[in-house]
């Protein structure tokens, strides 16, 4: 289960190197446990699109005799893939108490958001071609997934623009949140072209910072001093066509058969969750999941975002921080964090009114790697 | 500038031989089976003896964006228009659409390969034009 959750200072932060936001992440997760850095006896890393966080980690911390160390990488779906291993290694003995921790400072205060992730890769090569023809970070290859979305189902602009509405009434109530402000519908439809049919508001943001997380077996964790979080069930799915022919690129996702997967491991039905986090790099990549998860049918994500189930009030608590789109963007762990803020009841002006069960996505390159988690504030019945 | 710079190395040796003859050339193994170029085996059966066949050059639109440059005082944004096309041979290719009016676009949509330079020292790139393959191949 998870004892505790650390979260640095997010956003436009410059000073600390990513290995600098991940120690702190992690001081601040013992602290909120309940636990000393000594407790610690499992560690795994992860880092982001300037890489440096490492298992060096454990020398920065201090940290020695260490049972369990090893950095992880399967994009957006590292966080919850981390939190599965990490379950493992606490309910096997492997490790009694395991730090998962993710931190990057792409930002600079000399270049704009868009340069982070948008830097051509090396010049030669198959990925050279790939750059050569234009085909430059994420932005574009979303963007055809979201097209063969559009053009198969009928699915519109203004549909994806109702979540970056919802998505950032729920920043509004969250402190921490980089964009505050809210917006209409009209915004989102001025806001300008990044690679159509995605625009500006479409996009999540560019963060630096660090989250980390503790996990621990409910023996350890009791006395602890955060509410319990368990986690009850969890998924992985790896399509495995990037960059090859796929008949469900855009159209089907990881999350079609990672969803019911991690729900029958926790035993819980789509209408027990109470609280949904999904990975929203795009507002696109929310739509596509809701319909894999079930939340809609196959192709009428579209209609359904725009049916007013969104937002504060809603009938779905989604993305209750703001998510990518509004909050910060720490890959995985955005929304990991946001679920283990919600499931304890933490969440202030934001806390939904239920929040026994919460269900977390990560997503990883373009739809290709996929990791579902099932949190609850109790145990499950198995 | 329709494409940028690429130089070639070990993997894409004869991939590059073949755009600089005008022919984009896909990997088939021996039960003819085409692969993706870059495809390591055969995406197919997974056989690892493949040679290099080229495409005949058609397509279909699979999707497409346009992507728009940053704006910059009075000047429209430069806007490139990047397609998924399948190949008639079957592999997916990701690639610039040039000459196309975006508006016109739909899925289906018949395309075919030409190719471009960035400046005669750089590898030559596959690109997609609106269009049937009208034979004699063409050359960038």
């Amino acid at each position: 289960m998870i004892a505790g959750l650390g979260l640095t200072a997010v956003g436009k932060v410059y000073g600390p190197t990513p290995a600098q936001f991940a120690a702190e992440a992690v001081r601040r997760a013992v602290a909120d446990a309940g636990l000393r850095l000594a407790d610690i006896d499992g560690l795994l890393t992860s880092s982001g699109v300037t890489g440096g966080v490492s298992i060096d980690l454990q020398r920065d911390l201090g940290l020695t005799d260490l049972r369990m160390l090893s950095h992880l990488q399967s994009y957006g779906a590292t966080a919850a893939t981390m939190i599965q291993v990490a379950s493992l290694a606490v309910t096997s003995g492997t490790a009694s108490v395991v730090a998962c921790v993710f931190a990057d400072s792409p930002l600079r205060p000399d270049r704009g958001a868009g340069a982070a992730y948008g830097t051509r890769r090396a010049p030669a090569g198959w990925w050279g071609l790939l750059g050569a023809s234009g085909l430059v970070g994420a932005n574009p290859l979303y963007a055809l997934a979201a097209r063969r979305h559009m053009a198969r189902f009928g699915t519109t602009t203004e549909q994806f623009g109702h979540i970056a509405v919802a998505q950032r009434a729920w920043a509004a109530l969250n402190p921490v949140a980089q964009q505050r402000e809210t917006i209409t519908l009209a915004d989102h439809q001025a806001s300008r072209w990044i690679a159509e049919p995605l625009r500006l508001l479409d996009c999540c943001l560019v963060s630096n910072g660090g989250v980390a997380v503790i996990v621990t077996t409910a023996e350890r964790a009791a006395g602890l001093r955060q509410p319990a979080v368990h986690v009850l069930g969890w998924a992985q799915s790896h399509p495995g066509h990037y960059l090859r022919r796929h008949p469900d690129f855009g159209l089907v996702t990881g999350a079609a058969t990672a969803g019911p997967a991690a729900l029958a491991m926790a035993g819980v039905a789509l209408a027990d969750v109470d609280v949904v986090e999904l990975y929203d790099c795009y507002t696109f990549t929310v739509l596509v999941s809701l319909e894999d998860y079930g939340f809609c049918a196959k192709g009428e994500g579209g209609p359904f975002v725009a049916s007013g189930v969104l937002g504060p009030g809603g009938k779905l608590q989604l993305n209750t921080g703001g998510g990518q789109l509004s909050g910060y963007y720490l890959w995985g762990m955005t929304p990991v964090a946001e679920a283990i803020v919600q499931v304890r009841g933490q969440g202030a002006e934001r806390q939904a009114d239920q929040h026994d069960i919460a269900l977390v996505s990560g997503n990883g390159g373009v739809l290709d790697h996929h990791a579902t988690l099932v949190l609850g504030s109790a145990a499950g019945a198995s | 500038m329709t494409v940028g710079p690429v130089a070639r190395d070990a993997a894409t040796e004869e991939f590059f031989d073949g755009t600089a003859a005008g022919r984009l050339l896909l990997r088939r193994c021996a039960a003819a089976h085409f692969s993706e170029p870059p495809a390591e085996q055969c995406t197919t059966c997974g056989s690892t003896d493949l040679s290099w066949v080229p495409a005949a050059g058609g397509a279909t639109l699979v999707s497409w964006t346009v992507v728009w440059g940053r704006p910059s005082g009075d000047s429209e944004p430069e806007r490139t228009v990047l397609v998924i096309a399948e190949l008639d041979e079957g592999p997916w290719w990701w690639a610039q659409l040039v000459g196309a009016d975006p508006a016109g676009l739909a899925v289906g949509q018949r395309l075919c390969v030409e190719f471009r330079r960035a400046a005669e020292e750089h590898e030559a790139v596959p690109v997609f034009v609106v269009g049937e393959v009208t034979g004699g191949g063409s050359h960038g």
